[in-house]
C-alpha cells in the first residue's frame, strides 16, 4: 500500500479547473488587451480628432476676437475631456495657452490642428495641439481588461466551487467504500456493502462499482464454500490413501497378515514393554507342511490358496487386538502373543495344528490334506532378540525334523 | 436670497421738516458708489433733486442687477407715506418688465433712465408706456451712438493730420468695442462703424470685445498691434478700455498721442487729464448727467407739465459733446470733485421757467455757460 495521504477528487478537479482556467484567462487576457489596446488606441485617437475639430472654429472665434478667457475656458474644457491630457494653443501673435497636465507631452505625440481666422478663408491664425491621456488610456485599458478577467476570475471560482460541492457530495460514496473496502477482514469478506445514495432515477459509476464488488463478494463467498467441500472431499480421499498406504506397506498382500517389515519394527516394542513391565512374552513359527510339494503339484495358485487357508487358521485362534500374525516369509508364519507364557503358547500352537489338520481344504475342486509345524519360544529377559527368534525358529526345525505335524518347545 | 445692498438714502430734507406738497423720488441705481459713472450720475441728480426741493433717496445695487425685483417689491411693500412719488430705474439685466409689473401693481410712477425697454421680447412683455402699466410713465436713454461717432470722427481726422496712414494708403482703425448685448454698447460702436463708412480712407481692422475691462483691452490691444502692424488708430467704447489700449502700446514701446492715437468714453479725471496731455485724442462723455435731467422732468411732471405732451414717451436724448482740452479743463475744474451744486438745476424745469418749451439735454450747455455761481 502506498503511504501517500488520499485528497479528494473533488478537490484535485477543482484545483485543476482553476489551474486550466487561470491559465486560459492569461492567454485570453493577453489577446485581448492586444485587441483593446490597438482598439482604445483607435478609439483615443479618434476622439481627439473629433473633439479638435468641434473645437477648433470655437476657438478660431475666441482666438480672433481676442477673448482670452472664452480660449482658456475652452482650453481647460477641452483638457478636462477624459481621452486628453494636455492641449496648447499658438496664436499668431505668439500667445501660448495651455491647459491639461505638461507631463503628457512626455508620453505622447501631440496632434496639431490649424485655427483658421473665421473672416478670412485660408489665413491661420493659431495652432492647436492636443495630446492623449496616457495615463487615462491605461486606466481604461486596464479598466476594460480588469471587468473581464474579474468575471472571468469570478465564473471559474463560482464554477469550481459548485463542482467542488457538486463532487464531494457524488463522490461521498466512494470514500465510504474505500473506507470499507480498508476494513474488510477474512471474516467479513462477505459483509455487504450497503450505499445509501437516496432515491434515484438513474444508476452511474458508484452504483456500477457498488454491484460490482457485490458480484465480486457473491464469487468469493461461493468459491470459498466450493473450497472448502473440495477441501474435505480431498481429505478424505488423501486419509483413505494414507490408509491404504500404510497397510499395503505392513501387510502381506496375499494373507492379509503383517509383513516381515512390520514384524522388524514392532517385536523390539513389544520386547521393551515385555522387558519394562517383566510381562510374559512368546512367539510361535508356524510352517505349513510340504508346501513345496504342494506348489509343485498343484500350481502357485493352489499354493497361494493354501497360504491363505493357513494364515485364516492362524488369524482365527489368536486374541484379536492383542496377539498378531505375520508372514515371515514364504510359507513360515510368525505368531507374537505378547502376555502368553510357554505353556499358554504351545497350547495354542496345538490348537492350531489341530485346526489345520482338522479343516478339510479343497483346491481346484481336490481335497487337500495340510499339516503344519510349529516351534514355540518365551522371550527370556535380557535375551538377544536374534536368539529368541533363533530359539523358536530352532524349534521348528527339530518339530520338521521329528516327523512334522507337531508343536516343538 | 436677498443680496447684500448697500442702501443709501440720502434726504434732502429731513423728513420731518419737509413740507407736505414736497415730492420724493427713489432712484435705484445699478453700479457701486465706488465707480465713477454711477457714482457721478448719483452725484448729479442728488444735485437735481436738492436744487429742486425733492426728497430723493438712492439705492445702489451693487451690479446685483436682478436684485432690483427685490429693491422694488420692498418699496410696493411700504406704507403710503413712505412711498416715494416717483421711482428711477435702470432696465440692466432685462429687469424692467418684472420690475415695472410689480411697480405698476403698487401703483408707483416710474420713469426708465439710462436704458430703456430693449428689444422685440422685452416690447412684447411691457408694451408702451402708461398702456399696460399705467404708471410706467416712459424712458429717457442717452442717444448712445453719438459718443461712438464723435469720438470715431475726431478720431480718423487726427489720423488724417498726423498722416498715420499705411502702406496702402489707409488710416487702419482697431476698435476695442463694450460687449455685444448692452444696447448702449452696441449703439456706440454703430457709431463708431458710422464714423468709419463717412470717411473714405479709414478702415477698420478689427472690432473686439472688451467688456469695459482695462485688463482685458490691454491683452486685446497687445494682439492686435501685433496682428494689425499697420494700425494708429484704436478707438475704444469706453475710458478704461483706451488706457488699457494705450498700456499695451506703451509696452511696446509706443507713445500714445504721437505714434498712435487713441479715443475714450467717459469723463473721467484720468481721462480729462489724458486729454490734457494729449495722450487720448478724443474724449466724450457726460452722459451720466442723464439722472439729473430725469429729477427735473418728474419734477416738473409733478408740478403738472408731463414730458410726453412735448418730447414723447421713451426720449432718446442728445447729451454726448466731443471734448475739447479746453472743455476738459472746465470739466475738471466745475465738477471734478463730483459735486454739482454749482449747477441751476431750476433753470432746465419747465414748470419754473414757463418759456421753456423743449428740454435740452446736451452736456454741452454745463460746460460752455457762464457758471452759475
Amino acid at each position: 500500500m502506498s503511504e501517500t495521504p488520499a485528497h479528494s477528487i473533488a478537490a484535485r478537479l477543482a484545483r485543476r479547473i482553476l489551474l486550466y482556467a487561470t491559465a486560459c484567462a492569461l492567454l485570453i487576457g493577453g489577446v485581448q488587451t492586444l485587441h483593446l489596446w490597438q482598439e482604445v488606441k483607435q478609439r483615443f485617437a479618434r476622439s481627439i480628432e473629433a473633439v479638435g475639430l468641434t473645437h477648433v472654429p470655437l476657438l478660431s472665434v475666441a482666438v480672433w476676437d481676442i477673448e482670452p478667457d472664452a480660449i482658456r475656458r475652452q482650453l481647460n474644457q477641452l483638457a478636462s475631456q477624459h481621452a486628453i491630457g494636455h492641449v496648447r494653443l499658438v496664436t499668431d501673435v505668439g500667445r501660448v495657452f495651455e491647459a491639461g497636465d505638461p507631463d503628457a507631452l512626455d508620453y505622447a505625440e501631440a496632434r496639431r490642428f490649424d485655427v483658421p481666422n473665421p473672416t478670412r478663408q485660408g489665413e491661420r491664425i493659431g495652432t492647436l495641439e492636443i495630446v492623449a491621456d496616457t495615463r487615462a488610456f491605461y486606466r481604461e485599458l486596464a479598466t476594460t481588461v480588469g471587468v473581464g478577467l474579474l468575471g472571468y476570475g469570478v465564473l471559474t471560482l463560482l464554477m469550481c466551487g459548485m463542482i467542488l460541492v457538486a463532487l464531494r457530495r457524488e463522490l461521498g460514496p466512494l470514500r465510504h467504500i474505500a473506507e470499507f473496502v480498508k476494513t474488510l477482514s477474512p471474516e467479513r469478506l462477505t459483509t455487504p456493502l450497503t450505499v445509501d445514495r437516496g432515491p434515484r432515477h438513474q444508476r452511474d459509476e458508484i452504483d456500477l462499482v457498488v454491484e460490482g464488488f457485490q458480484i465480486l463478494q457473491r464469487g468469493i463467498d461461493g468459491h470459498i464454500r466450493d473450497l472448502d467441500h473440495q477441501v474435505a472431499a480431498r481429505t478424505r480421499d488423501l486419509e483413505g490413501a494414507l490408509a491404504s498406504i500404510r497397510a499395503l506397506s505392513t501387510t502381506d498382500t496375499l494373507t492379509g497378515c503383517f509383513n516381515r517389515r512390520l514384524f522388524d519394527e514392532r517385536i523390539a516394542d513389544e520386547v521393551e514393554r515385555a522387558d519394562r513391565y517383566a510381562r510374559p512374552l512368546a512367539i510361535v513359527f508356524a510352517d505349513a507342511d510340504h508346501f513345496k510339494r504342494i506348489n509343485d503339484t498343484w500350481g502357485h495358485n493352489a499354493g497361494d490358496e493354501v497360504l491363505r487357508a493357513f494364515s485364516a487358521s492362524l488369524k482365527a485362534q489368536v486374541r484379536d487386538h492383542i496377539d498378531w500374525v505375520v508372514r515371515y516369509g514364504g510359507e513360515e508364519f510368525v505368531v507374537v502373543l505378547p502376555e502368553t507364557t510357554l505353556d499358554q503358547a504351545r497350547a495354542l500352537a496345538e490348537r492350531i495344528r489341530v485346526a489345520v489338520e482338522s479343516e478339510p481344504l479343497t483346491i481346484n475342486d481336490k481335497p487337500i490334506h495340510l499339516t503344519a509345524s510349529f516351534g514355540v519360544a518365551q522371550y527370556s529377559p535380557g535375551e538377544a532378540l536374534a536368539d529368541w527368534i533363533d530359539r523358536a525358529d530352532k524349534w521348528l526345525y527339530l518339530a520338521k525334523e521329528q516327523g512334522r505335524n507337531r508343536v516343538c518347545g | 436670497m436677498r443680496p447684500t445692498l448697500r442702501l443709501m438714502i440720502v434726504s434732502l430734507l429731513a423728513a420731518v421738516l419737509s413740507p407736505a406738497w414736497a415730492m420724493s423720488v427713489t432712484f435705484i441705481n445699478p453700479g457701486r458708489a465706488s465707480e465713477t459713472f454711477w457714482n457721478t450720475s448719483a452725484h448729479a441728480a442728488e444735485a437735481a433733486a436738492r436744487a429742486l426741493g425733492v426728497d430723493f433717496e438712492l439705492i445702489y445695487l451693487e451690479r446685483q442687477h436682478l436684485a432690483a425685483l427685490d429693491v422694488v417689491r420692498e418699496l410696493a411693500a411700504r406704507s403710503a407715506e413712505r412711498r416715494p412719488d416717483y421711482v428711477m430705474l435702470v432696465n440692466e439685466a432685462g429687469v424692467a418688465p418684472e420690475a415695472l409689473r410689480i411697480l405698476d401693481e403698487a401703483g408707483l410712477r416710474t420713469l426708465l433712465v439710462y436704458n430703456g425697454i430693449q428689444g422685440a421680447q422685452e416690447r412684447a412683455l411691457v408694451g408702451t408706456p402708461r398702456d399696460t402699466h399705467r404708471h410706467w410713465l416712459g424712458s429717457i436713454e442717452p442717444r448712445a451712438e453719438e459718443a461712438g461717432y464723435l469720438t470715431a470722427k475726431a478720431l480718423i481726422d487726427k489720423g488724417r493730420e498726423a498722416g498715420a496712414f499705411g502702406p496702402d494708403g489707409k488710416l487702419h482703425l482697431l476698435a476695442i468695442a463694450g460687449d455685444r448685448s448692452t444696447p448702449s454698447s452696441i449703439r456706440r460702436s454703430e457709431g463708431m462703424h458710422k464714423a468709419v463708412d463717412e470717411a473714405g480712407e479709414a478702415v477698420l481692422d478689427q472690432e473686439v470685445f472688451g467688456a469695459f475691462s482695462r485688463e482685458k483691452a490691454t491683452e486685446q490691444s497687445a494682439w492686435l498691434f501685433q496682428r494689425f502692424p499697420h494700425a494708429r488708430l484704436v478707438w475704444a467704447a469706453s475710458d478704461q478700455m483706451a488706457f488699457g489700449a494705450m498700456a499695451s502700446w506703451e509696452a511696446r514701446g509706443g507713445r500714445p498721442g504721437r505714434d498712435a492715437w487713441f479715443s475714450g468714453i467717459n469723463t473721467s479725471g484720468e481721462a480729462t487729464k489724458a486729454l490734457r496731455e494729449g495722450r487720448l485724442t478724443a474724449l466724450s462723455g457726460g452722459h451720466f448727467i442723464l439722472g439729473a435731467w430725469a429729477v427735473v422732468m418728474l419734477y416738473d411732471h409733478h408740478h403738472g407739465i408731463d414730458f410726453a405732451d412735448s418730447e414723447g414717451l421713451e426720449l432718446s436724448a442728445s447729451v454726448f459733446p466731443l471734448f475739447s482740452v479746453r472743455d476738459a479743463d472746465t470739466f475738471e475744474r466745475r465738477y471734478g470733485s463730483g459735486h454739482f451744486g454749482t449747477i441751476d438745476f431750476r433753470r432746465f424745469s419747465k414748470a419754473l421757467n414757463p418759456e421753456l418749451k423743449r428740454y435740452d439735454f446736451s452736456f454741452r450747455q454745463l460746460l460752455d455757460g457762464a457758471e452759475a455761481r
